[in-house]
């Protein structure tokens, strides 16, 4: 069940109420600048991820829904946020401090641990930011082509680049016209001030001063094909990004520059998870997952029976590890790598998990929030 | 008596009395020829029940409707079949068999739009899953099927894939259904779809052929609705025969006399034919609702004939030969009967403010069949009596109970003395506010689940709970039309305001679930996205929304896409979530405009019965208004006194506040049914209350004391008023044992007011008239 936060809510109320009589009717509906409307359903809502903080769990999806629970309550709050875009990915700094980000280029910030949030980039400021970028970047580049102490290889690279630049400041002019179309897939905050944002199309943004300013990355990686950047991931300093295609990347300097590696697969990634022993798990299509003890190296394959997507992971309390995936597919790979699947009721796409205090699952996806006894992986069905 | 004297009664004859009696060979060689002539198109009449005729057509939800009937038709109106094992499962080879024969039995079923049937034997159920290179898929039925094991195990699996668990295949794994649209023309001959025809083939090809013990049939669908409700109103003329048997049997024991029983019979049958042959030859049809108009007819006719035979017997008791008593009687009578029968007529016309073909229908039929009974039963019945006369049984009869004192009439005879007359009206306050209390909690529209149409346990129903129960659909839709330029119904803008309203909706209470091909469109871009949810949202790029609009299944927009309905799954159709829905839109409409997007109510059952609900919610205090308008005009000017008004006007009134609160107690809402029978009861109702009061008035007029005025009314009209209001009871009464609730309903609710007035009348009037002239006495 869903309740406002009583004082505040009441309060805005009132005052909605009263604007709803004299505010003229919304004619340039806008679904960036829109509120997220209060939803009595907002729990039923399609919901794509669940992050945890000290006090609470915090949920977002479609409809600019955001919603949480403090530890232990079955009380979901919805917050106010100032869009109703189709949030992607959430991710906390710290116990206060969060960001979230969406379709239509909208990122989000929370400073009081996910109960309000306001917007610090939308879709058509990044695509101001692009064009900026992309122009000062095709200045740069004609103006180094014009020096005369190139060699050839460094030439055709700097050929190769500027062809890149002049195509990407294309795209930005054309999006002027159409509005943003990309959507931002996933949020790494790996401090108050430092956050990466990935996305589709290859999109990759970073910002050092919380979320103040914004820098485009996406031409640190090697992706000429602009696959779409599903997911990042940190272990301390080393990034991971893994997408589309099998695509995987690392940086050590904590997105400054990025290598390729050598992925074990050819179908998408859709995830990434680092557990307790410091692997790296990556997981995607078909009941695919992969898991590295060094950082990316190598891989070995965990397969699942079921040929479904793969879209989170968890550690279980007992070293094990909990997968959920598309179809409600939910399974529990022990530490000694036997592998239990079952599905869950609702047959829905599951998205995201958390473990609560009672050992209990809940889960995010196509039906909103779903939960799950633990016990049901453990008891044969 | 001596001749003089009947020559000189005679003589006080009046034109009509002259008209009729003169000339009364010719009169029934008259009736004759045209009982036959309209005997003959009233055996043309079948029942017939078209959706146009229930719902009101000038609402605007309507007109909404009407304008994109045709792209709406193959949302609505289909049937589904559930086909139930007793075993454990549906993947068995013998059950699977019996799908595919049932399968290809309903292809070939006329008026089935072969290419939308669907069923895990048709190839356009398909199963699809993402891999690295793409989509692969294929129908659910393997290719190589040759039904065992391993056959058996991959349907299984397709069937899981294929996201048909809960629409094709139930929840448990028990049934599995066969979804059949239906052309509402037929595409070859452009006739319109017989519904009942459809029905029968169903149950004859389907239920009686492959229901058994190990497989069970459910079906359902506004065809099967429409089909069951013709079955239904079928029986009605069963009940007729039972009411015809059961008013001869309370004639005779009335009369004493056989050849007045069957005259009056006859005469009312007569009436019943006529009034028939005369809908039928003005195309009004008889529908579900009108059917009950014959037996209304039938009951006025008897208890008018009552009155003409009631008279003759004390005239013959007087010594006038067979043809002075009728004409005798006749001119005693003609003016209550004319006054009592333009009253009815007056009260069924006031039904005409209601803005709903059938009850307007039921209203010209009744109003029709009124004007019919003043010709057989003020016309042909007195000439028929000239000739039979009353047997001399009956005239003994006559003569030794006008002697007696008839114990019930010396026991109503007591409420005109103070002592009863208070209790009485104590009483009757007590009723009163019995039916205010009860009537606060009456409800507008259809209150139980399924068609209320009919029965809740009625074999429909059971099977519509049946499919409610094991499959993800919900039986109540109200559709919103979004409405564009053409060509523009999948326009980012457009869809991106119809998301919000679908987000708008899910959030109203009552509301189960919404899809419209924004829904199409977000699970488009899921897919095409390699099944990843993070992409099930709408894209500003037009390009990518018609890609992810593809699969968009027909019905979801228009030809021209200048449409896309928006559908909307109902918890129920209770009033009170109807209205919650079309405010919840109104809300919507209200906040957001949208330039060349209008979001227009409704389609669909809800959308429907919520046009209906306002329509009803209207007229229900309009048309109450009118007709108690009409019998206060009409008493007054009968009676030319306030007071007078009041007695007579204040016992219907009770009766109209306690037949609400029976509705309430009873779970029955004010809907088309049963909003004519509070017209119909009043209309009717007056009548007693015309006659007893004449009768008084007369005796006050010379003199008499208000008790004595009372007995003698009692004498003269009392016991009449007792057989009439019995009479109208048993024939509606029947109609209790219908199959269809609102006949039912509507059976109920009129025995219940018939008595109820009746026992106003006989007790009420006196009551009040010795309490107003208490009043009386003080004033002056």
């Amino acid at each position: 069940m869903i309740r406002t936060r009583v004082c505040a809510s009441a309060v805005a109320l009132a005052f909605s109420l009263a604007a709803a009589a004299q505010e003229a009717p919304v004619d340039d509906y806008d679904v960036i600048y829109a509120p997220a409307m209060i939803a009595p359903e907002a729990t039923s809502a399609v919901l794509t991820e669940i992050a945890t903080t000290a006090d609470r769990q915090v949920a977002v999806g479609d409809y600019g829904v955001i919603v949480t629970r403090e530890h232990g309550s079955d009380d979901w709050q919805q917050a106010d946020v100032p869009t109703s875009v189709f949030l992607t990915s959430v991710d906390f700094a710290n116990d206060s401090i969060g960001w979230a980000v969406g379709h239509h280029g909208v990122i989000l910030q929370t400073t009081d641990g996910g109960q309000t949030w306001e917007r610090q980039l939308d879709g058509f400021q990044y695509i101001d930011l692009q064009l900026a970028y992309y122009e000062e970047r095709v200045a740069e580049l004609e103006a180094e082509l014009a020096s005369d102490e190139l060699d050839p290889e460094q030439q055709m690279e700097l050929e190769f680049q500027l062809d890149n630049a002049l195509f990407q400041l294309d795209n930005a002019v054309f999006a002027q016209e159409e509005g943003p179309t990309k959507p931002f897939l996933d949020v790494l905050a790996l401090s108050a001030d430092e956050l990466i944002v990935s996305g589709a199309y290859g999109a990759l943004l970073s910002s050092n001063d919380g979320g103040a300013s914004w820098q485009i990355r996406d031409d640190r990686i090697e992706n000429p094909d602009g696959f779409h950047l599903n997911a990042i991931q940190n272990l301390g300093d080393t990034l991971f990004l893994a997408g589309e295609a099998g695509q995987l990347f690392r940086s050590d300097d904590r997105g400054l520059s990025w290598e390729t590696l050598t992925s074990p697969y050819y179908g998408s990634f859709f995830g990434m998870y680092i557990d307790q022993q410091e692997r790296l798990w990556v997981y995607g299509l078909r009941g695919n997952i992969f898991v590295s003890e060094d950082q990316g190296e190598s891989f070995t394959q965990v397969k699942l029976e079921d040929p479904v997507n793969i879209n989170a992971a968890i550690d279980a309390p007992d070293d094990g590890l909990y997968f959920v995936g598309n179809g409600g597919v939910v399974a529990y790979l022990s530490a000694d790598g036997e592998l239990v699947e079952h599905t869950h009721k609702s047959g829905a796409v599951l998205t995201d998990l958390v473990i609560n205090a009672d050992g209990n699952l809940t889960f995010v996806g196509q039906r909103g929030v779903l939960s799950m006894p633990s016990s049901a992986l453990t008891e044969k069905d | 008596m001596s001749e003089q004297q009947v020559e000189k009664k005679a003589d006080k004859s009046v034109f009509l009395e002259r008209l009729i009696f003169n000339f009364r060979p010719l009169w029934v060689v008259l009736f004759a020829l045209l009982t036959v002539f309209l005997g003959w198109h009233a055996s043309q009449v079948r029942p017939e029940a078209s959706l146009m005729k229930m719902i009101p057509t000038n609402h605007p939800f309507i007109q909404n409707f009407f304008e994109h009937r045709d792209d709406l038709a193959s949302l609505g109106n289909v049937v589904r079949i559930a086909v139930e094992t007793t075993d454990d499962t549906i993947f068995t080879a013998d059950f699977q068999k019996t799908l595919q024969e049932i399968t290809d039995e309903v292809f070939f079923i006329p008026g089935v739009d072969r290419t939308g049937l669907k069923s895990l034997w048709t190839p356009n159920v398909r199963w699809s899953e993402v891999t690295e290179e793409g989509f692969v898929g294929g129908p659910v039925i393997p290719d190589n099927w040759d039904a065992s094991e391993e056959s058996l195990e991959q349907l299984r699996t397709n069937v899981l894939r294929s996201g048909e668990v809960g629409n094709l295949v139930a929840n448990n794994f028990k049934s599995a259904l066969i979804y059949v649209p239906l052309n509402e023309i037929n595409p070859d001959t452009g006739e319109p779809l017989d519904y009942q025809a459809f029905s029968e083939e169903l149950e004859n090809r389907v239920r009686e052929k492959y229901q058994s013990d190990d497989i069970k049939i459910h079906i359902t669908g506004f065809a099967k609705i429409i089909g069951d409700l013709i079955e239904g109103a079928m029986q009605v003329g069963l009940f007729f025969l039972i009411a015809i048997i059961i008013t001869l049997v309370m004639l005779f024991a009335y009369s004493r006399c056989w050849r007045s029983s069957f005259a009056v019979l006859g005469c009312s049958i007569i009436a019943v034919v006529w009034q028939l042959g005369i809908i039928k030859l003005i195309g009004s049809g008889i529908n579900p609702y009108s059917m009950l108009v014959p037996f209304l007819v039938f009951a006025i006719g008897v208890s008018h004939g009552v009155q003409i035979i009631n008279a003759m017997s004390s005239n013959r008791v007087e010594g006038h030969n067979r043809l002075m008593s009728s004409r005798l009687a006749f001119r005693a009578l003609y003016i209550a009967g004319l006054t009592a029968l333009i009253s009815d007529a007056i009260g069924f016309t006031t039904l005409m403010v209601i803005d709903i073909a059938v009850i307007q229908e039921l209203a010209i039929a009744a109003s029709i069949g009124v004007a019919v009974v003043v010709l057989t039963n003020l016309g042909l019945l007195p000439i028929l009596m000239s000739y039979f006369g009353i047997s001399e049984r009956g005239r003994r009869y006559s003569e030794r109970v006008r002697d007696e004192d008839h114990p019930v009439l010396t026991l109503f005879s007591r409420f005109s003395q103070p002592k009863w007359a208070y209790s009485a009206l104590a009483v009757a306050l007590i009723g009163l506010s019995w039916g205010i209390i009860q009537g606060q909690q009456l409800k507008i529209g259809d209150l139980d689940a399924g068609a209320p149409e009919l029965r809740p346990d009625s074999r429909y129903n059971l099977d519509n709970q049946f499919i409610v129960d094991n499959y993800s659909s919900s039986t109540d839709i109200f559709v919103v039309m979004a409405e564009t330029e053409p060509s523009q119904c999948i326009a980012y803008d457009n869809l991106e305001v119809m998301d919000r309203f679908s987000w708008h909706m899910e959030n109203t209470p009552g509301v189960q679930d919404v899809k419209s091909v924004v829904y199409v469109a977000k699970m488009g871009s899921f897919a095409l996205n390699e099944g990843n949810l993070k992409w099930f949202s709408l894209n500003r790029n037009q390009y990518v929304l018609n890609a992810n609009t593809g699969r968009t299944p027909p019905g979801l927009i228009n030809p021209d896409c200048s449409m896309a309905p928006i559908i909307i799954y109902l918890n129920d159709h209770k009033a009170e979530t109807l209205r919650t829905v079309v405010e919840a839109v109104n809300t919507f409409n209200a906040n957001y405009q949208q330039e060349g997007l209008e979001l227009l109510m409704a389609a669909g059952n809800s959308g429907i019965e919520a046009a209906t609900n306002a329509v009803i919610e209207d007229a229900q205090y309009e048309m109450l208004l009118w007709v108690y308008g009409v019998v206060i005009v009409l008493v007054f000017i009968t009676f030319r006194s306030l007071r007078t008004v009041a007695c007579i006007v204040l016992p219907l009134a009770l009766t109209t506040v306690m037949s609400q609160g029976l509705m309430a107690t009873l779970g029955i809402g004010v809907k088309v049914a049963t909003l004519p029978v509070i017209a119909l009861g009043v209309g009717i109702g007056v009548d007693y209350g015309i006659y007893i009061y004449a009768k008084m008035k007369e005796g006050l007029e010379r003199g008499m004391h208000l008790d004595d005025c009372y007995k003698y009314a009692l004498d003269s009209t009392g016991k009449a008023v007792g057989f009439t209001g019995l009479t109208l009871a048993i024939g509606v009464a029947t109609w209790i044992f219908s199959p269809i609730k609102f006949q039912a309903d509507m059976g109920i609710l009129l025995t219940f007011m018939f008595i109820w007035n009746m026992l106003g009348a006989l007790i009420l009037i006196p009551a009040l008239a010795r309490l107003f002239s208490r009043f009386g006495k003080r004033i002056h």
